[in-house]
């Protein structure tokens, strides 16, 4: 060790003491590291003095004696930099006990530009696939639904054969369904936990289930990937009016109570009668848009009466209980409800897509 | 299927407009969903349902429409003119007993000159979508798309022996097909053969060495009913799928198979001269018998939810064809042979239903006890955990649950591997072959997309299950993962950035206190990675900097800091409980050690803990140190303590007394220096 280690120390100290600034708290810091009575910097490099060959002695003691005259000064220089603030801020001088820096209170060091902007905060967002999710969720809670949940790989029985979809159905045409190497599949709608509640609860029930689903299929509107929720209710002397009454209600909740909401007989191989649901466009008022492809009508959910060979196939009694269920795609309605046009963009893991969402 | 305007009204007497007819079949299931200018009519293109295959031709869609739109069905008329000649002197019909044929229905019609068909024909053929080939071939394809009835017609002469022989395929036969592509087969194909072997894929596809040409004078026409899971089946291997197959796949008309084998001969007869030979061949082993069904309006009332008066149910079954009788509140019908989706009473409901229309029944929610709806508990894990990231001031990303298998490899030789990989039979991608067994591939390409586009900072997170296969079957585990990246600051800082990030969602998630183990390979750097292990030892977690191989793998130019936790130990946190407040001031002292390097703060901090006099309240770092002015491998380490006292102030020597003591004891301890 010899002067150069002096050199080291006395610009580490500048570098230091130019970033405490004249943050009182940050001086003290920079003083105890260097000059502090028990830890500081300059008593090492003092005992190192006593090390060191009488040769050398006199060239790094000298040089060392300049070190701690500047640090001194430049100490009591900050200091008093320090100081001058609080002096400066009479009105409301503070000293903090256990504290060695003082802080002022009622004044400002300079005359700000309150144009300037804010300093930003670091907000958290939710994706809006999840935040439709809560929506829709909270509307059913409220009407007393439970929310349910289920594997995503599921097995043929309950995402198909329990829900009257037997082996070559043709419907399964339209579920490009990916199979599994060991014999099971990614689940093709939420609706096979339809099956495993009923399997193990006994009526009433009146549930909902969200849910990640999987087909093979990929362009502008369709992914491999995508979430539906799921509805449920099955009671002694449940009817059509009923599945159209909640539905109703559901969809003004959702969206508005101005949105006319029509039934169209459709199909679905576990419901019987079926219907598709659309709304009235609520972007255009049924004037006819790019949204609604000019028909004023928004295809929104699929729904119907369940199949009594679906409670037949998980144990409910079918002569004595009827009841409805309904479905919907929660990516579509985040695209309708944003504006987002292509559904893939959902599944980028684009952090700007959900930053627009905080 | 694309209807032609003028063709669907033909068979209609007293249909309402065009307007009024779409929306009247739209009401009634027969969405109308596009309407365009054809030639001569209008094109519309009809969704109808895939278990109504009755509707899928111009007559089956009018019967829909005149029930729908108050009209009257036309009966079907054509003129058949039969020459003495008997058919079945000319050729033969054969259908191996079990086969999947339940009617075969043939007719010859000989002298034909094969040219082109009339405009007409053509016309209602294009805007159909069928493209004009010659004046037999048309006819078949105009009474499929009239009647429903897939047909097939074959050059007599190129019959070998004039027989058809429905049976298996034998193994090892092979048949060139009309699109010229050959096929091979197997036993569980059925096939129409001739005495030389195969010549028609029953219900599919005729083959090239029988097809009508210019110069075919005798015509042997094919109307047959297959069995619709045979073709499905057969179709599906082959990767076939034309009109004919479309049709049986769904379910035919077996009593349709006469009618329309006599309109194509009728109309090939008047279209190229030809003469129809007397008698049809008709295979029919077993006549179809039609189901009879019995059902209540009262009950059909209350499950709509709306009275339905029994005349207007009786006029929509007739309407449909199924002959009904009513008797009281009791109706029967006999479902016709076309309508292969009723099976059960409530497929009889439908049809009331749909035709009386869901406007008219009334809306009126359902009943049910007053009990407050649950979430299951995954739900609320996931929920608390999403909520926790977003609280950390992160973006919630989702990533595809598939990946490619080669990174997935990866995580078979580092931490937090749950098991066995669970591959897709049939990706749509070869990088998409995999089910995810973490989340971090999915979340690393999205960093790097994230950087392309330019973003400097990232800070986001997933939540989403990962997969694999266990003893048991697959497995699905919740994990959560997060991606910290900034253009600048040193690796200790963002190391801590993270930590505290994962710090917080480990307290919000409820997941148990975890030790932070130096390791995480291969995912992370050596010297900045750590894996989480709860009190057994067991990883439910890694967070540092991700390896420089693996920011290569993603071409990633910025450091990136990762963490994934494993879901499954969480448990709901306690509700945090009130503690008195101190009413007596604090005493804060520092306390400055210098130690190696290898002494670890955790280490450090324990000890602190566990030597300290009962009155500190807490013990946090102050400030660290190492470089100039230490020995290499030391580091200065600041703590800062909190004396108090319930009872009374504290003084400042009793708190020195206190520190004096808790250094003495601290160097016997771990032989460590004061400042
Ligand atoms: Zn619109």
């Amino acid at each position: 060790m010899s002067t150069q280690r002096l050199e080291e120390v006395r610009s580490s100290f500048l570098a230091d003491l130019e970033s405490a600034g004249a943050d009182a708290e940050a001086v003290e810091k920079v003083r105890i590291r260097y000059a502090g009575r028990r830890s500081g910097l300059l008593n090492e490099l003092t005992a190192h003095l006593r090390e060191l060959p009488n040769e050398k002695k006199r060239d790094y003691g000298r040089g060392l004696n300049e070190l701690k005259k500047e640090i001194e000064a430049k100490l009591t220089e900050a200091n008093m930099a320090v100081r001058d603030t609080v002096v400066n801020a009479e009105p409301g001088q503070i000293h903090v006990k256990g504290h060695p820096s003082t802080v002022s209170v009622g004044t400002a060091e300079s005359r700000i530009d309150v144009t300037l902007p804010g300093t930003p905060l670091a907000r958290g967002a939710e994706h809006p696939v999840h935040l439709v999710r809560r929506r829709i969720e909270e509307i059913f809670l409220r009407m007393g639904y439970d929310v349910e949940d289920g594997p995503e790989v599921e097995d043929d029985w309950h995402n198909f054969e329990a829900l009257n979809i037997p082996p070559d159905h043709p419907a399964r045409d339209d579920q490009d369904t990916f199979y599994l190497a060991d014999g099971h599949l990614l689940r093709t709608h939420t609706s096979p936990v339809q099956a495993r509640v009923m399997e193990r609860r006994e009526p009433p029930i009146r549930i909902i289930v969200p849910g990640r689903v999987y087909r093979r299929d990929s362009d502008l509107r369709h992914s491999p990937m995508f979430h539906q929720i799921e509805g449920l209710l099955v009671d002694e002397g449940i009817t059509v009016a009923h599945l159209k009454a909640t539905l109703e209600t559901f969809l003004h909740a959702l969206f508005s109570d101005e949105v006319d909401v029509r039934l169209r007989p459709g199909y679905f191989p576990f419901t019987e009668p079926s219907a598709e649901v659309d709304i009235s466009c609520i972007f255009c008022g049924q004037k006819g848009c790019g949204v609604c492809s000019g028909s004023g009508w928004i295809e929104i959910l699929g729904s119907g009466m369940v199949d009594p060979r679906v409670f037949e196939a998980v144990g409910i009694d079918s002569e004595r209980y009827t009841g409805f269920a309904f479905g919907l795609g929660l990516d579509r309605v985040a695209m309708l409800v944003y504006g987002i046009p292509d559904l893939r963009q959902l599944f980028a893991g684009d952090q700007r897509l959900t930053r627009q969402f905080a | 299927m694309i209807f032609d305007s003028e063709w669907l009204t033909e068979h209609l007497d007293g249909a309402p407009d065009l307007d009024t007819l779409a929306a009247r079949l739209t009401d009634c299931g027969c969405l109308v969903e596009l309407r365009e200018a054809g030639d001569g009519a209008e094109k519309w293109d009809v969704e109808v349902t895939t278990n109504r295959p009755d509707a899928m031709n111009h007559r089956g869609l009018a019967r829909e429409a005149a029930v729908a739109a108050d009209a009257v069905m036309r009966p079907l008329e054509f003129a058949l003119e039969e020459t003495g000649e008997d058919a079945a002197s000319l050729a033969s019909v054969e259908v191996e007993e079990g086969s999947a044929c339940s009617r075969y229905v043939a007719r010859v019609i000989r002298s034909v000159s094969v040219g082109s068909s009339p405009d007409w024909m053509q016309r209602r053929l294009l805007n159909c979508g069928v493209r004009p080939i010659n004046a037999v071939v048309d006819a078949t394809n105009y009474v499929l798309l009239e009647l429903g009835q897939p047909l097939h017609a074959f050059d007599l002469d190129l019959v070998r022996g004039r027989r058809i022989i429905v049976r298996p395929a034998e193994t090892g036969e092979k048949l060139m097909t009309l699109d010229g592509e050959e096929r091979e087969l197997d036993p569980s194909m059925l096939m129409i053969a001739d005495a030389g072997g195969v010549i028609a894929l029953a219900g599919i596809m005729g083959g090239a060495d029988s097809e009508i040409h210019e110069g075919t004078t005798d015509v042997l026409l094919e109307s047959a009913h297959f069995d619709a899971l045979s073709v499905r089946r057969t179709a599906r291997r082959l990767g076939m799928r034309t009109e004919a197959s479309h049709r049986f796949e769904r379910g035919c008309d077996p009593e349709m198979a006469a009618v329309a084998c006599d309109r194509a001969a009728a109309l090939i007869a008047e279209l190229t001269g030809g003469r129809v030979c007397k008698d049809r061949i008709d295979v029919y082993p077993q006549p179809w018998e039609g189901q009879r069904m019995e059902f209540s309006v009262a009950a059909l009332s209350a499950f709509a939810g709306l009275e339905i008066p029994t005349q207007r149910a009786l006029e929509i079954f007739r309407g449909l064809g199924f002959a009904p009788e009513g008797q009281g509140d009791l109706i029967a019908v006999t479902v016709p042979p076309f309508r292969v989706d009723i099976e059960r009473v409530p497929d009889l409901y439908e049809e009331v239903i749909r035709h009386v229309g869901y406007d008219a029944i009334p809306s009126q929610l359902p009943i049910l006890g007053t009990t407050p709806g649950q979430r299951n508990p995954n739900w609320e894990l996931v929920d608390r955990a999403r909520e926790a990231a977003v609280s950390a001031g992160l973006a919630e990303v989702m990533t595809f649950s598939f990946i490619d298998p080669e990174i997935d490899d990866q995580v078979t030789t580092g931490p937090l591997c749950p098991g066995a990989p669970l591959p897709l039979d049939n990706p749509l991608a070869q990088n998409q072959g995999t089910m995810r067994r973490s989340l971090l591939p999915g979340m690393l390409a999205a960093a790097g997309a994230n950087l392309n586009q330019g973003e400097r900072s990232l800070a986001y997170f997933e939540q989403g299950r990962v997969f694999s296969l266990g003893g048991d079957g697959p497995e699905e585990h919740e994990r959560l993962g997060v991606v910290l990246s900034a253009e600048d600051g040193k690796t200790e800082e963002r190391f801590a950035r993270l930590k505290g990030v994962v710090e917080h969602l480990i307290d919000e998630v409820g997941l148990p206190a975890v030790r932070w183990v130096r390791g995480g390979a291969p995912w992370l750097i050596a010297d900045a990675g750590a894996v989480l292990t709860d009190d057994d030892g067991t990883a439910i977690g890694l967070a540092g900097m991700l390896s420089a191989e693996l920011a290569a793998r993603w071409d990633l130019r910025q450091d990136v800091a990762v963490a994934e936790l494993d879901l499954a130990r969480a448990a709901e946190p306690a509700p945090p409980r009130f503690e008195p407040l101190p009413r007596h001031p604090a005493v804060t002292a520092d306390m400055t050690v210098e130690h190696s390097a290898e002494l670890s703060y955790s280490e450090l901090e324990e000890a602190v803990r566990e030597l300290k006099s009962e009155q500190v309240s807490s013990v946090d770092l102050a400030a660290r140190y190492t470089g100039a002015g230490l020995p290499e491998g030391s580091v200065r380490t600041t703590l800062r303590l909190v004396y108090r006292h319930p009872e009374r102030s504290l003084t400042q020597d009793e708190v020195n007394a206190a520190q004096e003591s808790l250094r003495r004891r601290l160097a016997e301890r771990l032989g460590i220096t004061f400042a």
